[in-house]
């Protein structure tokens, strides 16, 4: 008797697990966004209740780390071949080339992608060996942001079109015990970005990184030794905040927030700063943006706009799903633009068209890349090797630490460009 | 009775699980370990066997390794001749005090060893801050502007202050320990000596601190290993920054193996840490023939 | 436990005393610190973290950021993971850390040396090294998103500490104990358990709170060996609410506060265990 009881119930145990088995379709996913109630996170969670409504039979199961565990993870995964069927990565090639390379991820057909219109370039970035391996989602701009109160309250009335009028302001925030600008020191790639953005204003030309990286010149060219010069001039005229090299990405955001800080160099994904409830109303009115400076004397110009297009998703090449895989991604590419306008959750690497409640600076970052002439792509520091990108960080850091004289700055940069360049 | 003491089946199920749970978490790993430090993996994809290469650049040309294990000794030093004595002496103090008084005491003075790195990092980060922090403002407030640098990212500061950081959540442990130590000190010891006329003092320095050399021995091991292991609190607050000034293997072994895709590098890294580790324990143990004893 | 069982200074001066109590607070003062602005910052909004004061005593407090860390923060369940975890691994490390360490200092073995040697061993080694080769390793055995992947190497590496914990409060017992009790017939499992294991109370106290405390706020290898949410642990509370730009620091700090708590309780219940336990020496010496 107990025996066919315990069968009974196992049965019955066994019995919806078995029906659920039977008819669900797991998708798994991984990405960068761990807050799923708000911002990009959320968005996701709403394409994902779209698609399943669509697609009944299909269960989405999302695995989310903040960025550096997330990067580990997902290379332990590949090691282990064990990554999720579609996750968000990056198409730069110090981490998508990798993928690529050792084939963890499967080409996408270009010609169904590019009905969902997306800015130029956006897709070929993401094209390598001539073939597309991931989707573009964000476009990001380089720009500068600024509080327009606090400009109001230091008698500045005009925005600065030139790095020395930039600079020229900082005295005056000062005396008001305000911050003139603030990045994110401690992780360095902000001032690397910069430091290619110089470059381009000041040679008129994108491509000069990049062929120092190819080794057709050297990162001790003058034009680098010049940028490197402005980016010490920077820190030493106290433009940033003290604790550069310690302030994190959450520090330094934070103080531009809290009206602590005039300006804040950062890229086009922070449109959300004027839609953040955590940051009170007179800030998130005031909070604009303006085109990075100009250089005197320099060949570039305002509408040459430092852009590129970092986060993109792929399929992974060990995925038992990849036909659902894709279908998802085309799923995401009609939806995402849309959906993450509306929330101000991402700037979309496809075209949006401008909406009546959009702030202004949502509409000033519309703007500015509408107006932009050229654009330059990926910064040097992940157009290499992860090695070369962690030691052009930790010059860039010496850097802006004023432990390097500019020309030693170079020096260092070039001999990591020759190890990576010889590595590969 | 000799033969019960040497039952083999017993030492085998006594020891047996231990090492098997050891070897299969840890040793296992190690080996692999070994094995990848002498590669040039990136940490997935292709690699190709390099022998000692990884080795030799470490020893001969990479300056951080050096500075890293310098800053290992700097801390070692001040753990052990400043934490060290000030949790001795408060541990002293608190066996004086009411017994009511020192349990609530040694809870709160745990408090800090309780919490996680995480928290300890980010607040100290916060007091460090040189425009906003409690530090620097107490300092402007006693009119000595001077002083009030930015602690973490100023080259001549940063190490001091990150060691301080260390060392300050480190309390807790030793006193801990020396609590415990002083606690097993008999009480017709420290009254002989006070009936033979010595003083306070010269009891301690006389009578307690020779008792317990042992304990201190075992301490100092502790201080030692636990210093060189060191990671969190400094990733969190200087990531070994300014320039690598304040860098640390633990940080940077990680950093070499995780975030610079150099998986191969980063762990002949981790093997010499683990020699360096090993002989600097046999060194102290050699150092403290009491230390010998406890264990 | 009277007042004056350790070394009597001259607290007949009355400044004296009071300087030395003054010290005594202060310093309790300074580290109950970071508790309380842990505190006082969870019960703040998200931007008040990187204002100008060091402690902003909550004019309005937030206590939705506690709401929010149980709801969206999953905390409840990841307390349960993390009580299963952490205690089944702390009684496996204390259990097999005693058997270790009585096996080297009580009993004669040829590999006693082997044994030393791994302990060593077990000290010194990085966990982020074991990292990489332990996913795969531990794949093999379907360990990867479980909770036993997670208890093997919690153990793991706090077994050697604990062995030497032991060993410690094995010097203080006479071999006499073990003599007498197998002259009267006592079987080994008898004499460890019943005799030997009472006697160290002391070191199960000390070896059981830092075991749990140690692997209580371990994050890494968390992070590492479990994929599935349903799996995950206390401190990955505190991930949930960061996200891919703009963090929600004051409910990551309402997480640090749940997370701290049953630390801190289960210290204070024991901690007075540990030194009671501790004194016993004092009395047998």
């Amino acid at each position: 008797m107990k025996t066919t009881r315990r069968i009974l119930l196992a049965a019955m145990l066994l019995a919806p697990g078995l029906a659920l088995g039977a008819d669900k379709i797991i998708l798994k996913m991984g990405d960068n966004l761990p807050d799923r109630t708000n911002g990009w996170g959320a968005v996701v969670e709403r394409i994902n209740a779209e698609f399943k409504a669509a697609n009944p039979g299909v269960e989405i199961i999302t695995e989310s780390y903040p960025d550096q565990p997330y990067q580990e993870k997902m290379k332990i995964y590949a090691t282990a071949k064990q990554q999720p069927d579609v996750f968000k990565y990056w198409s730069f090639s110090t981490l998508l080339k990798p993928m690529v390379d050792g084939r963890f991820v499967v080409p996408l057909e270009q010609a169904t992608f590019a009905k969902y219109g997306y800015l130029p370039g956006a897709l070929e970035s993401n094209v390598y060996d001539g073939k597309l391996y991931g989707i573009p989602v964000s476009a990001d701009l380089w720009v500068v942001y600024y509080n327009k109160k606090l400009f109001k309250d230091a008698g500045i009335d005009k925005v600065p079109a030139t790095l020395e009028e930039v600079i020229a302001l900082a005295p005056r925030f000062k005396a008001k015990g305000i911050v003139p600008m603030t990045t994110d020191g401690k992780d360095a790639w902000p001032l690397a970005i910069t430091l290619d953005q110089l470059v381009w204003r000041l040679a008129g030309d994108s491509t000069l990184p990049r062929k120092a990286l190819e080794r057709k010149m050297k990162f001790t060219d003058p034009m680098f030794v010049k940028a490197a010069t402005l980016i010490q001039q920077m820190v030493k005229a106290g433009l940033f905040q003290e604790d550069l090299g310690v302030s994190d990405y959450g520090a330094s955001r934070n103080l531009f927030g809290q009206g602590k800080a005039a300006m804040y160099l950062m890229g086009s994904w922070e449109l959300g700063l004027a839609t953040d409830s955590s940051f009170s109303e007179e800030f998130r009115a005031n909070v604009d943006a303006f085109k990075f400076p100009t250089v005197a004397g320099g060949k570039g110009r305002t509408d040459d706009l430092f852009a590129w297009y970092g986060g993109n998703y792929v399929v992974s090449s060990s995925s038992k799903n990849v036909e659902l895989g894709k279908k998802y991604l085309e799923f995401y590419a009609s939806r995402f633009p849309m959906l993450a306008w509306e929330k101000q959750a991402a700037f979309p690497a496809q075209k949006v068209t401008a909406q009546p409640k959009d702030t202004a600076l949502a509409k000033t970052l519309l703007r500015i890349a509408s107006e932009a002439t050229a654009t330059s792509g990926t910064a040097a520091l992940d157009l290499s090797t992860p090695a070369f990108k962690e030691d052009l960080q930790n010059a860039v850091r010496e850097l802006s630490s004023n432990l390097l004289s500019p020309e030693e700055f170079c020096a260092k940069v070039d001999a990591a460009a020759e190890k990576a360049a010889r590595k590969r | 009775m000799r033969e019960t003491f040497e039952n083999r089946p017993l030492v085998a199920c006594l020891v047996l699980p231990s090492v098997a749970v050891m070897l299969f978490a840890m040793l296992i790993p190690l080996g692999f370990s070994v094995y990848y430090s002498m590669t040039d993996w990136a940490g997935f994809g292709d690699y190709q066997f390099v022998g000692l290469e990884n080795y030799r650049d470490i020893l001969a040309s990479d300056k951080v390794f050096w500075r890293a294990l310098w800053n290992t000794a700097l801390l070692m030093l001040v753990t052990i001749f400043v934490q060290n004595p000030i949790a001795f002496a408060l541990a002293a103090l608190l066996t004086n005090v009411s017994q009511r008084l020192s349990r609530i005491l040694r809870t709160i003075y745990f408090v800090p060893a309780v919490l996680s790195l995480v928290i300890i990092a980010k607040m100290w980060v916060n007091i460090f801050n040189p425009t906003y922090g409690v530090l620097n403002k107490m300092l402007r407030d006693l009119g000595l502007q001077a002083l009030a640098v930015s602690w973490l990212s100023n080259p001549n500061t940063a190490i001091w202050a990150v060691i301080f950081i260390i060392v300050w959540q480190g309390f807790g442990w030793a006193l801990l320990f020396y609590y415990a130590g002083l606690m097993t000190v008999p009480r017709e010891l420290q009254e002989a000596a006070r009936v033979d006329g010595a003083s306070w003092l010269q009891t301690y320095v006389r009578v307690v601190i020779p008792y317990l050399y042992p304990a201190i021995g075992a301490v100092i091991v502790i201080d030692v290993i636990s210093s060189m292991k060191q990671m969190e609190l400094i990733f969190l607050s200087t990531a070994g920054g300014p320039g690598q000034l304040t860098q640390f293997l633990g940080v940077y072994l990680y950093q070499k193996a995780f975030v610079s895709g150099e998986y191969g590098y980063g762990n002949a890294l981790s093997v010499l840490f683990v020699a360096i580790a090993i002989g600097l324990t046999l060194l102290v143990r050699r150092a403290m023939p009491a230390a010998r004893d406890a264990s | 436990m009277s007042a004056t069982d350790g070394p009597v200074p001259p607290f007949s001066q009355r400044t004296l005393r009071l300087v030395l109590y003054a010290l005594l607070v202060l310093f309790a003062l300074m580290q109950l610190f970071p508790l309380v602005w842990v505190g006082v910052y969870s019960l703040q909004k998200s931007g008040d973290l990187f204002g100008s004061e060091l402690l902003k005593l909550p004019s309005d407090p937030q206590w939705n950021n506690y709401v929010r860390a149980f709801r969206d923060g999953s905390v409840l369940q990841y307390a349960l993971n993390s009580a299963f975890v952490v205690t089944v691994s702390t009684v496996i490390s204390t259990v097999l850390s005693f058997c270790l360490a009585y096996a080297i200092t009580r009993l004669q073995w040829r590999l006693k040396v082997v044994a030393l040697a791994a302990i060593t061993l077990g000290m010194v080694v990085p966990i982020h090294t074991t990292l990489l080769p332990n996913f795969i390793w531990f794949g093999f055995f379907g360990l990867i998103d479980s909770h036993w992947g997670l208890i093997i190497p919690y153990v793991a590496f706090t077994l050697s500490f604990n062995t030497l914990v032991y060993m410690g409060q094995f010097a203080t017992i006479p071999r006499s104990i073990e003599e007498a009790a197998l002259l009267d017939g006592a079987s080994w499992p008898r004499i460890l358990w019943r005799v030997i294991a009472p006697m160290t109370m002391p070191a199960t106290m000390t070896v059981a709170v830092m075991t749990f405390l140690s692997n209580w706020n371990e994050f890494i290898m968390a992070n590492t060996y479990l994929a599935s949410d349903e799996k995950r642990t206390l401190p990955f509370s505190i991930i949930r609410f960061q996200g891919q730009y703009a963090s929600d620091y004051a409910v990551q700090f309402a997480c640090m506060v749940l997370v701290a708590l049953p630390a801190l309780l289960l210290y204070f219940l024991f901690s007075s265990r540990i030194m009671e336990g501790a004194t016993a020496g004092a009395v047998k010496g």
